[in-house]
């Protein structure tokens, strides 16, 4: 039994380092023929011509992610508290598989979604294209709900019944007992849902093809398109060779770094938490 | 009652919405849409269009505007476009004339059709040449040549997504040749030339067909100092390489069409117009019918 519980860790951690290894081996040669710093700081991306420049599409993808995450976290959170509670049993019956739908539905499907409804209404309310960094915040907002919701509510239900029994006692209404007393005991897994809500905005890339345009150039128009770092690699791949894929993998390899960097900063930021 | 008036707000709703679609608005700004780096399509686009150009280097560079809407596939660019009324885009001929909805406009007045990129008089159209040294001697080159030409090889040709030169060309028949046959040249062929070379050894199993993708003036070359036994060139030939001894033969014709969406009331552009939007010189449908 203790084999078979070695093994399935070992096929996880050997997916891990497979991957890790298949990049760096397919990505690293790249920053042989081109200067690191280049990609990553230049803003011209033409691959035909070998200018290799990712800084739009890095901060094309923390722009679409950080609008995500500011229109996604509040209603998740605040469904968390409400499922948690204020809404009453039949509600949060109908609720909890609504939202384990959401979570459920292919990204194909959200991309089609934002497609044939929000970039028209875009387009409609607001002119240009449609296909804009608002339209690729709104849809991954509404891509990253499940997640924060499902893991805020599982932190906001772990927290002991003594401290909202607490606060009553002391004479607190029911909202300023979830607020001030339970919500904030919960706020490290909260805090974890909107983390793994970035990870999830921050990779997503099917969705994101179909609406945002995917212009290689600086993006700083709300309403205008942007490429981000996921879309870049999966767009072009069909058709690059030499050092044009070498580039795209290495796009890749530049993808992986800032996750991991999110994830080690989260768990120091949660460790020094622990220790106080 | 309630539901009388939802019913005529819906009602309204979809009357104000028709309306809005129907009417087409020339002020809009044009939507382009691109495909994206890298594709053989857009790179034939660019070329024959002039929105490739060359640079203060003296380098061939893209100009595509940089506030298209870059889309990767054929189908993308067509949804697209059909879902706004301001979009333009290009997409291989062979996937428009089969879909209703988009709109293919002629080009210095000349519709996109299968007739006329065949009599040469559309202008967003190259052909696909294979080239040899003089009439092909080799028996292997003939007989791939053969097939090529062939209703089967044909058939590959259209399912590539290129307008075949042949209408009624006669069956294959294989005649079991063996050995490598060596073709090289143009990236852009290569693709349809690896799926003649596949349908190719499937008829005749003991050939192996080795597609090298160079470029066209490689493919020439090639095929003049016998490197490659069938060379490939995406363009007409050169005099200069004919007169070396080159012998064109066009297996198929790569067409583009401009499409726009059916409530799109523009008819025809001429080739200048279509550069001039697609490099972001002409950004309103108004500017345009000046």
């Amino acid at each position: 039994m203790r084999g078979l519980f070695l093994a399935s860790a070992c096929v996880c951690i050997l997916a891990v380092g497979t991957i890790s290894a298949f990049l760096f081996a397919n990505g690293l040669p790249f920053f042989a023929k081109y200067s690191a710093w280049d990609f990553i700081t230049g803003t011209e991306w033409a691959p035909l011509r070998n200018v290799f420049g990712i800084l739009p599409m890095i901060v094309g993808s923390f722009y679409v992610t950080f609008g995500a995450l500011l229109l996604g976290a509040p209603i998740g959170i605040l469904t968390a508290i409400l499922m948690a509670r204020f809404a009453s049993k039949p509600v949060v019956k109908v609720m909890k598989p609504a939202v384990a739908l959401l979570a459920g539905i292919p990204s194909v499907v959200y991309g089609f979604f934002g497609l044939m409804l929000l970039v028209p209404f875009v387009r409609k309310a607001f002119g240009g294209t449609g296909k804009s960094v608002l339209v690729a915040s709104v849809l991954l907002a509404i891509m990253i709900l499940p997640t924060i919701i499902q893991t805020s509510e599982a932190a906001i239900n772990a927290v002991p019944g003594s401290y909202y029994e607490g606060s009553l006692a002391l004479g607190a209404t029911h909202e300023s007992s979830v607020f001030r007393s339970v919500v904030p005991a919960a706020r490290p897994g909260i805090i974890s849902g909107i983390v793994l809500g970035l990870g999830r905005a921050i990779g997503e890339t099917m969705a994101i093809i179909m609406v945002a345009g995917n212009n290689p150039r600086m993006p700083f128009d709300i309403l205008k398109g942007v490429r981000t770092l996921t879309v870049n690699v999966l767009m072009e791949m069909g058709y690059a060779a030499d050092v044009h894929r070498e580039s795209l993998i290495a796009t890749g390899v530049v993808l992986f770094i800032i996750v991991m960097a999110i994830n080690f900063l989260f768990s120091f930021i949660n460790r020094r938490r622990v220790l106080q | 009652m309630k539901i009388r008036r939802i019913l005529a707000l819906v009602l309204a709703l979809t009357a104000i919405t028709g309306a809005a679609l129907a009417a087409f608005d020339a002020s809009k700004t044009i939507a382009v849409v691109s495909r994206e780096e890298g594709s053989g399509t857009r790179g034939a686009f660019i070329e024959l269009t002039g929105v490739q150009a060359k640079n203060a280097e003296g380098k061939d560079q893209d100009y595509t505007y940089a506030e298209a809407d870059f889309v990767n596939g054929t189908s993308l660019v067509i949804t697209t476009v059909a879902s706004d009324p301001a979009a333009i885009g290009y997409a291989s001929l062979s996937s428009v004339v089969v879909n209703d909805s988009v709109k293919s406009v002629k080009v210095n007045g000349v519709e996109a059709s299968t007739e006329n990129i065949l009599n040469n008089t559309y202008p967003i159209a190259r052909p696909f040449n294979i080239v040899t040294k003089g009439e092909a001697t080799d028996e292997l080159a003939k007989d791939f040549i053969a097939f090529i030409m062939s209703k089967q090889g044909q058939e590959e040709v259209a399912n590539d997504g290129l307008v075949p030169v042949a209408n009624d060309a006669p069956e294959y028949k294989p005649a079991g040749l063996k050995g490598t046959l060596v073709v090289g040249g143009s990236t852009s062929v290569a693709p349809v030339m690896e799926l003649l070379g596949e349908a190719y050894s499937a008829l005749n199993p003991e050939v192996e067909v080795d597609v090298q993708s160079t470029g066209s003036s490689a493919g020439v070359t090639g095929a003049l100092d016998g490197t490659y036994m069938i060379g490939m060139a995406s363009r007409a030939l050169k005099d200069s390489e004919v007169e070396a001894g080159a012998l064109g033969l066009a297996i198929g014709i790569d067409g583009i069409a401009v499409i726009v969406s059916p409530e799109n009331p523009t008819e025809d552009l001429t080739l200048e117009q279509v550069r001039q939007i697609f490099v972001g010189e002409v950004t309103t449908w108004a500017e345009l019918s000046k």
